[in-house]
């Protein structure tokens, strides 16, 4: 695949994948688009072996989700998660400030397991089907629609 | 939050949007210059490995193919033993026939597998 190719693919996809990423690093923007570059630039270096037995959205976000996940061991364990449920307590989800309205959401994602975060971000915020998730997440549907149905319990005590 | 449809709408409505930043492309367009060199050293090294597994598979299917031939359309006439070559191996393939299809047979769809998928110039999105 030549670069420029590569790029014009790259052009279509990169909101949806930086949103991906937004969603799963809870709202920190700098630290979304580092992942989101770092995985271009792995999947370019890889672009030889996709062979388009997927969708290239589906092999890239796969790619951005291993970056994830990568970069999250590095990091140590957040320590943010009972100031998170603190803000939740407080607020009300009727506030009309949309950076409000994403602080509360980026919260309450952030007490979702993984699994159950990228789920949700990817069926409610990227519209993926099950099978594209479980594609992506490299599980099967089963498990995807258990994690669905979990994280959207879950969301729904924590925004109660 | 009530019910399955209010969080699920909540969802929905509440998708996060992303700051339009100019630089991002330009940014991921510079780093991957700085990696041409490793991905030009990937590449070579990924055709040289698919390389080697069509030439394994392509003696696979002549190897598989002659010795077909042997099993299947030399004549042999256990009344008469010629001792030749072509006698000796249509009596050591003899026992092997069906298995010698299978794996000929594999060998080609996968070479077919193979071509079909390097040779596929669109890129579904």
């Amino acid at each position: 695949m030549s670069p420029e190719r590569f790029i014009d693919l790259v052009r279509a996809e990169q909101e949806s994948l930086r949103r991906f990423l937004l969603a799963l690093c809870d709202g920190n923007s700098a630290e979304a688009d580092d992942i989101a570059q770092d995985s271009l630039v792995r999947a370019y270096v890889s672009s030889g072996s996709f062979l388009g037995l997927s969708k290239f959205s589906t092999w890239l976000f796969r790619i951005a989700y291993n970056c994830y996940l990568d970069n999250k061991r590095k990091k140590r364990p957040d320590t943010i998660s009972a100031d998170s449920k603190q803000a939740l307590d407080i607020q009300s989800i009727d506030e009309t400030d949309s950076t409000f309205r994403y602080q509360r959401l980026y919260m309450a994602l952030e007490l979702l397991s993984e699994k159950e975060k990228a789920v949700i971000v990817l069926h409610y915020f990227e519209d993926r089907s099950i099978k594209e998730i479980a594609s992506i997440l490299q599980i099967p549907a089963g498990t995807v629609k258990y994690h669905l149905s979990i994280g959207r319990n879950h969301l729904k005590e924590i925004l109660k | 939050m009530s019910n399955h449809k209010d969080i699920e709408s909540f969802l929905r409505e509440n998708r996060p949007q992303v700051d339009e930043n100019p630089l991002f492309i330009l940014e991921v367009q510079q780093k991957m210059e700085v990696v041409k060199g490793i991905k030009a050293e990937v590449d070579r090294q990924r055709n040289y490995g698919r390389m080697a597994i069509v030439i394994a598979l392509a003696l696979g299917v002549a190897a598989g193919g002659f010795l077909m031939c042997m099993a299947y359309l030399y004549p042999f006439d256990p009344q008469r033993l010629e001792d030749n070559i072509f006698t000796v191996v249509k009596m050591y393939v003899e026992p092997w026939k069906p298995y010698l299809f299978i794996l000929t047979s594999v060998c080609t769809i996968l070479l077919g597998l193979i071509f079909s998928r390097t040779n596929k110039g669109s890129v579904r999105l």
